[in-house]
C-alpha cells in the first residue's frame, strides 16, 4: 500500500510536470539542497609479533583485495652508485630462491592479478578468490628475492637505453634537472642515475640494500577491499609472520636551501617546439601540519588543480600561452619543494616566466580576497569528498597518521581545519614558501629561446646544461700541440702510412649497397691514379655509372648520360687520391680543428673542412685510433637542406692498408649501407674499362 | 538472430564463472526530443556524475576542417545565454565539483562530478550547453591558441609524438579515421565562425546525445528535473552526417620510414581489425591481450626479457565504432636495428597464426578479462561513461553487465582464425620511426 501511494505520487508529479510545462528559470543557477554529510570510512589496525603493523580497510563493493607493504625508512645516499636503490626495489620480483622471473610473471598474470615492487615496498591486488595463491607469491617476492645476475645485466642495459631516450623528452629532463638543482648531489633526492653510476652497481649492493631495509618492524601492511579483520589476521599470520625483525639505521641529511637569488638553467633540446618552464626550490614543510594545510590552500589559489587558478586564468584563459599551467607545493618529512610551470610555445617563453613570477609575487604582497579563499575551500572540500569514493584513500589516511604521527582524528577534522584558514594565514604561509626571488628557473627547449632568459638571473647569466645536468660545452678544447695537420697526418699513419698508400696505383672494390629492402651491386675501379670507373647495378640493370679516362668523363643515371663538368672532375680526382687528406691545399680546402667531441661514447677530434665556395663538411677522427669515423655535411640550401652523415665502420687490414668494410650513409630518414666484400690493391685492370666515348 | 541465441547459451555455460561480478542496475528512457537518458543509483559516496555524450567526433569532420570536433569541445566551455564566459568551471568548482571533457574519433564526452546536493546544477549547465551555447570571437581566438599549445605539448614536443597520427594517416586512405582528433594547425586557423554555428546545429542536438547520470541521487526526483531542463530543447532537424565509406582491408602492405628527433628506433605495425562489438572483435582483443597484457605476455617475454631487443613493446586494440586497428609496437634498445625488432614482432604474430594457444593460456586470458570487468566499474564517473558508451555504440546499455560473456565465449579456434584472417601481411602498415639529424640541427 505504501509502495502504491509512492508510485501514485510520482505519477501525479510527472503528469503535472507534463501538463503544466513549467517555465524554467534558466537565468540563474539552481539552488542546492543541504550539503550531504561527508563520512570517512573506518580502518582497523593491529601489530604482529615481528613488529609489522597491519592496517585493514573493509570495502565489499567489489570482490577484490589489495595488499601493500610500505617501508617507513629514511632515504639513502647512493654516491657513485646512484640508481642501485631503485634497481634493488625494481628487481625484487625478477627471481626468488625458488622461482624465475618468468614463473612469477606467469603466476601473477594467470590470476589476472597485479604485483609491483619498489625500493620502499611491494604492492599487489587480486580477486578475493585468488588471495591465497597470490599472497604465497607476494610473500615469496618479499622474503626471498634472489637478484639474479642476468636480470641485473638486463636491467642495466635497459636503464642505459632509457637514459638515451630521455634526452629527447623535455618533461623528464625538466623534472630531473629540478631535483638536481633543488637538492644537490649530496642529498638522496638530488642524485640521478647515469651511465657511469649504473656501471658501478654490483649485485652485492642490491642484496645489501634489501637486507638492510626490508624489515617488518619499519613496515606497514595495508589491506584494502573485500576482506574482514579476522581474515586479514589469518592471512597476515600465514604469509608474513616468517619475516624476520632487524635493526634499520636512520639517516639525517642537511636541509637543502633555496638559492640566494634567482638562477636560470637552460637545457637545449634540438628541434623543441615548446619550452618546458619550471620555477622551483626546496622548502621545509612537514606533512600534517597546519602550515601544510594553509600551503595547500595557497597552492590551489595559485595553480593546484582545476580551471580557476591564477596561473590557469592568466597563462591559459587570458593569454593563451599554454594548454595548462600548474603549481605544486609539496610537503615531505625530509624536504619538500615548490614548483610552478607550464609548457609554452617558444616565442612566449620569457613572457610566461614573467607572468609566473608575477603571480607568485602577488601572493606574497596582497592578501587573497575572501571570495577567492571561499572558492578554493569549496574546491578542496569537494575534491576531498570525491577522493573518498576510493577505499584506498582511507588506507592512505591511516598510513599517514601512523607514518607522520598525526592525531588520530586528523582527517575526521580536516574539513574543519580547512574552513578555519583565513586570508591572513594564507599570506603568512605565502611569505614563508613563495620565493619569487630565490628560485631555480629552469627552461628545457629550443636553443633559440636561451638568449631571452638572462634577464631572469640575478647574475644575468644562464647556466646551459646537458640533459644529465652536467655543464653543456659545445666542444672540449684539443690538447696543446694537436693541430688540424697533426690529426690528418695521424689518420694517414693509422690507415697504413704515407709510403704504403703511395704504393697503391690501382684498386678495385666490390660490394653491395642496400637501401631499405632494395639492394644493389657496386663496383669501383681506379687505375694508375688517373682513371676511374664506378658501376651500380640492380641485377642486370645499370642504375648508375661514372667513368673518367684521365681527361674527361661522364655520369650516367638509369641510362641518361651527362658529360662530367669541371666540378665533377675535381670530385673524381679527390676520390682517387688516397692521400687527399695531405693534399687539401691542392683542393682549396682549409681544415680547421674545432676541438674534441664524443661520438657514441668515443672521444673524437672534430675537423671542419672549409671549401672555397663557402660550403663545408665535418670529419670526426678517433682520438684513440686516429681513424676517421664519420663525415657530416649539409646538401642543398635553406628549407630543402638535408644533413648527410657518412659513418665508417669495420676497418679491416688489406695488404697493410686499413679500409672501412662498411659505410653507412644517412640522408634524413633515408639510410644506405655499403658493405665491401672484396678490396684488391694494384689489381690488373684493362684499359678498355675506362674508355669514354 | 542466430548470434544472440548463441550468446544466451554461452551466458548459461559461464554464468558460474561471473557470478561474483557485480550487476549494474540502471533505468533508461527517451525524452520526446530524442535525448536518451540513463540513470544508475549508487549511494555509497555522496557524489554524483552528470555526463553528456554527443555522438560526434573527428570522424564526422571533413578534410580541411580536421580538429573541429575537439576544438568545439573547448569552445563549449565558453558560456551560454545564461552562463558568462569562463563560468562553467566557476559554477562547478565553487560547488565543490570537478569537470572536464574529451573528444575521440567517435564521440565527445562532457562530465561534472558534483556533491550529490548539486545534481540540479549539473543538469542546468549541461542543458545550457545543449540549448544555448554562446561563443564569442575572444573565446574562439583564445581557444584556438590553447588547442595549438595542446597539440604541441601532447604530440609535437613529445618523444615519438607523431606515432599515432602517422599510424592513422598510413592506415586509413578513405575513412576519416585518417586524422587524429587533434587535427591540423592549418585547419584550426582556417575555421570560420559560421563553421561553428553549423557544427552546433547539426551535432549538438538532443537526438544525438546520451545523458548518463550515476551516483547518489533519487531516480524519480531526477527524472522530473531532467524533463524540466532538457524537455524543452528542440529536436535537431538537420540530418546527421556519418561516414559511410569502408576502409578497404588486405590491400597490400604499406611500409614507410618516418624521421623523429628521438634517438632509438621505434617500430609500429597497424593491422586493420573489425569494428568493436562484432563477434571477431572479441577474439582479436583477446589475442592482443595474449601478446601484450602483463609481464608474461608473449611480446614482452620474447622482445624484452628473452631476446632483449626492445625497451618496451606491446600490441593493443585501438577499438573504434567503425573498423579500428591493432597497433603493435616495439622501442628498440640501444644498438638494436628497427628490422631486428620487427622480425621479433613478426615471429610472435606468426606463432599465433599457426599454433593454437594452450588451455592454460586461454584460461589466463579469461581470468584477466574477469578482473578487468570487475575493476572498470569502480567509480560512478566510470560507470556513467560506460553506460553511455554501450548505448551509443551498441544500442544495448545492458552490455555493461553482459559483454563479458562475449569474451568468455571465445575459443582457441577463434583465436587462431582471427589471427590468420586479420594479421596478414597485406593487411598491415609497418612504420619505422628513425632518428633524423635534420630535425635536431
Amino acid at each position: 500500500m505504501k509502495r502504491f501511494t509512492y508510485i501514485a505520487f510520482v505519477m501525479t508529479a510527472i503528469i503535472i510536470a507534463a501538463c503544466k510545462a513549467p517555465k524554467v528559470d534558466r537565468s540563474k543557477a539552481p539552488i542546492a539542497g543541504p550539503a550531504p554529510k561527508i563520512q570517512i570510512g573506518q580502518y582497523q589496525m593491529f601489530t604482529m609479533d615481528n613488529g609489522l603493523k597491519v592496517i585493514v580497510v573493509e570495502n565489499h563493493k567489489l570482490p577484490r583485495v589489495s595488499y601493500s607493504i610500505n617501508l617507513d625508512i629514511d632515504p639513502v645516499l647512493e654516491g657513485t652508485k646512484a640508481g642501485y636503490v631503485s634497481m634493488a626495489g625494481d628487481l625484487m620480483a625478477n627471481g626468488t630462491a625458488t622461482k624465475s622471473k618468468a614463473q612469477i610473471d606467469e603466476n601473477v598474470d594467470f590470476m589476472g592479478a597485479s604485483l609491483s615492487t619498489s625500493s620502499t615496498g611491494v604492492f599487489g591486488s587480486c580477486l578475493k578468490k585468488h588471495a591465497d595463491n597470490f599472497l604465497q607469491l607476494m610473500s615469496d617476492v618479499l622474503l626471498n628475492p634472489s637478484f639474479p645476475q642476468d636480470e641485473i645485466d638486463k636491467y642495466s642495459k635497459q636503464a642505459i637505453s632509457g637514459l638515451q631516450n630521455e634526452k629527447t623528452d623535455p618533461d623528464q629532463i625538466s623534472s630531473k634537472i629540478g631535483n638536481m638543482l633543488n637538492f644537490g648531489n649530496t642529498h638522496p633526492y638530488g642524485e640521478t642515475m647515469t651511465e657511469e653510476s649504473i656501471g658501478n652497481i654490483k649485485r652485492d649492493d642490491l642484496v645489501g640494500y634489501y637486507k638492510s631495509y626490508f624489515k617488518p618492524d619499519v613496515a606497514y601492511l595495508v589491506i584494502v577491499g573485500d576482506i574482514n579483520l579476522e581474515e586479514a589476521k589469518v592471512q597476515s599470520q600465514k604469509y608474513f609472520s616468517g619475516w624476520q625483525k632487524g635493526q634499520v639505521k636512520s639517516s639525517k641529511f642537511p636541509m637543502p636551501k633555496a638559492p640566494e637569488a634567482n638562477q636560470v638553467a637552460f637545457v637545449p633540446v634540438p628541434g623543441a617546439v615548446q619550452s618546458v618552464i619550471d620555477v622551483t626550490y626546496p622548502i621545509d614543510l612537514k606533512p600534517g601540519t597546519m602550515d601544510a594545510i594553509a600551503a595547500s590552500v595557497l597552492n590551489n589559489i595559485l595553480g593546484g588543480s582545476g580551471f580557476q587558478t591564477r596561473l590557469m586564468q592568466n597563462l591559459r584563459e587570458d593569454k593563451a600561452y599554454t594548454y595548462g599551467s600548474y603549481s605544486s607545493i609539496q610537503s615531505d618529512d625530509v624536504v619538500g619543494f615548490f614548483s610552478a610551470g607550464a609548457s609554452v610555445r617558444n616565442e612566449v617563453t620569457d613572457s610566461s616566466i614573467t607572468q609566473i613570477l608575477y603571480e607568485m609575487q602577488r601572493l606574497v604582497n596582497e592578501p587573497v580576497p575572501d571570495s577567492t579563499l571561499q572558492t578554493v575551500k569549496n574546491i578542496m572540500t569537494g575534491s576531498f569528498a570525491r577522493s573518498l569514493e576510493r577505499p584506498q584513500t582511507i588506507a592512505n589516511f591511516a598510513l599517514n597518521i601512523q607514518k607522520y604521527g598525526l592525531p588520530k582524528d586528523y582527517y575526521e577534522t580536516y574539513l574543519q581545519k580547512l574552513s578555519a584558514i583565513t586570508a591572513a594565514d594564507v599570506q603568512a604561509i605565502a611569505k614563508k614558501v613563495i620565493k619569487p626571488s630565490n628560485a631555480h628557473i629552469t627552461v628545457v627547449g629550443n636553443k633559440e629561446v636561451a638568449s631571452k632568459l638572462a634577464v631572469f638571473a640575478s647574475s644575468k647569466k644562464v647556466d646551459i646544461l646537458n640533459p644529465d645536468g652536467t655543464p653543456f660545452v659545445e666542444l672540449q678544447p684539443a690538447p696543446n700541440g694537436v693541430t688540424a695537420a697533426s690529426v690528418l697526418n695521424n689518420y694517414i699513419t693509422a690507415i697504413g702510412g704515407k709510403d704504403k698508400l703511395m704504393a697503391v696505383k690501382s684498386f678495385e672494390q666490390q660490394g653491395k649497397m642496400s637501401m631499405g629492402p632494395m639492394s644493389f651491386d657496386m663496383n669501383v675501379k681506379m687505375k694508375d691514379n688517373a682513371k676511374y670507373a664506378v658501376n651500380v647495378m640492380m641485377g642486370d640493370m645499370a642504375v648508375m655509372e661514372r667513368k673518367f679516362n684521365g681527361t674527361k668523363g661522364y655520369v650516367s643515371q638509369m641510362g641518361q648520360k651527362q658529360p662530367m663538368e669541371q666540378g665533377d672532375i675535381d670530385d673524381v680526382k679527390r676520390e682517387m687520391d688516397l692521400l687527399a687528406e695531405l693534399h687539401y691545399d691542392q683542393y682549396k680546402i682549409t681544415p680547421v680543428l674545432k676541438g674534441i667531441d664524443k661520438l657514441d661514447g668515443e672521444d673524437v677530434y672534430v675537423v671542419e673542412l672549409m671549401n672555397a665556395d663557402g660550403t663545408s663538411s665535418t670529419d670526426y677522427f678517433s682520438v684513440a685510433s686516429g681513424l676517421k669515423l664519420k663525415t657530416s655535411s649539409t646538401e642543398g640550401e635553406g628549407e630543402e637542406s638535408v644533413t648527410v652523415e657518412t659513418i665508417y665502420q669495420n676497418y679491416k687490414d688489406v695488404e697493410g692498408i686499413k679500409v672501412p668494410m662498411q659505410i653507412q650513409q644517412n640522408a634524413g630518414p633515408q639510410q644506405f649501407i655499403i658493405t665491401i666484400d672484396q678490396y684488391k690493391i694494384n689489381p690488373k685492370l684493362e684499359d678498355k674499362i675506362f674508355v669514354v666515348e | 538472430m542466430k548470434y544472440s541465441i548463441s550468446l544466451c547459451l554461452t551466458g548459461l555455460i559461464i554464468s558460474s564463472f561471473t557470478a561474483k561480478a557485480q550487476n549494474i542496475k540502471f533505468t533508461e528512457f527517451d525524452l520526446k526530443n530524442g535525448l536518451h537518458v540513463i540513470l544508475h543509483e549508487d549511494h555509497s559516496t555522496p557524489i554524483v556524475a552528470v555526463t553528456v555524450m554527443y555522438h560526434v567526433g573527428s570522424k564526422n569532420e571533413t578534410a580541411g576542417r580536421t580538429g573541429m570536433a575537439h576544438f568545439f569541445e573547448h569552445l563549449l566551455f565558453e558560456g551560454s545565454d545564461n552562463i558568462g564566459r569562463g563560468e562553467y568551471a566557476k559554477y562547478v568548482e565553487n560547488a565543490g565539483g570537478g569537470l572536464n571533457a574529451n573528444t575521440s574519433q567517435d564521440r565527445t564526452f562532457y562530465y561534472e562530478i558534483l556533491p550529490s546536493n548539486q545534481i540540479e546544477l549539473g543538469l542546468w549547465l549541461e542543458s545550457e550547453r545543449m540549448m544555448h551555447a554562446k561563443v564569442e570571437m575572444k573565446g574562439i581566438e583564445t581557444q584556438r591558441e590553447v588547442v595549438k599549445e595542446e597539440k604541441r605539448q601532447r604530440y609535437d614536443n613529445q618523444p615519438y609524438g607523431n606515432l599515432f597520427p602517422e599510424a592513422l594517416r598510413h592506415a586509413y586512405k578513405v575513412h576519416p579515421y585518417a586524422w587524429a582528433p587533434i587535427g591540423s594547425l592549418d585547419d584550426l586557423n582556417a575555421a570560420k565562425e559560421q563553421d561553428f554555428v553549423d557544427f552546433y546545429k547539426t551535432f549538438y542536438v538532443p537526438n544525438n546525445a546520451v545523458l548518463s547520470i550515476a551516483g547518489d541521487f533519487n531516480v524519480e526526483e531526477t527524472k522530473a528535473l531532467i524533463k524540466k531542463y532538457f524537455g524543452e530543447i528542440p529536436k535537431g532537424t538537420i540530418p546527421i552526417p556519418r561516414p559511410t565509406v569502408t576502409e578497404p582491408t588486405n590491400s597490400g602492405e604499406v611500409r614507410d620510414e618516418i624521421g623523429v628527433k628521438d634517438q632509438l628506433p621505434m617500430v609500429l605495425q597497424a593491422y586493420h581489425i573489425p569494428a568493436q562489438g562484432t563477434p571477431d572483435f572479441y577474439a582479436v582483443d583477446m589475442l592482443n591481450q595474449l601478446l601484450s597484457q602483463g609481464q608474461s605476455s608473449r611480446l614482452n617475454r620474447s622482445l624484452v626479457d628473452e631476446k632483449q631487443l626492445a625497451l618496451f613493446c606491446g600490441a593493443f586494440t585501438y577499438n573504434l565504432e567503425d573498423p579500428g586497428l591493432t597497433l603493435a609496437f616495439g622501442l628498440a634498445s640501444m644498438g638494436v636495428e628497427a628490422a631486428q625488432v620487427e622480425a621479433a614482432i613478426n615471429e610472435e604474430f606468426d606463432k599465433v597464426k599457426t599454433q593454437e594457444v594452450t588451455d592454460d593460456e586461454l584460461q589466463k586470458l579469461k581470468n584477466q578479462v574477469e578482473v578487468d570487468f570487475i575493476t572498470r566499474n569502480s567509480t560512478v564517473a566510470g560507470i556513467a561513461e560506460s553506460l553511455a558508451n554501450y548505448y551509443m555504440y551498441f544500442g544495448d546499455t545492458n552490455l555493461i553487465n553482459t559483454e563479458i560473456q562475449r569474451y568468455m565465449a571465445v575459443t582457441k579456434v577463434d583465436l587462431l582464425n582471427v589471427a590468420k584472417k586479420y594479421y596478414a601481411t597485406d593487411n598491415r602498415v609497418v612504420l619505422y620511426f628513425l632518428h633524423d639529424p635534420n630535425l635536431v640541427k
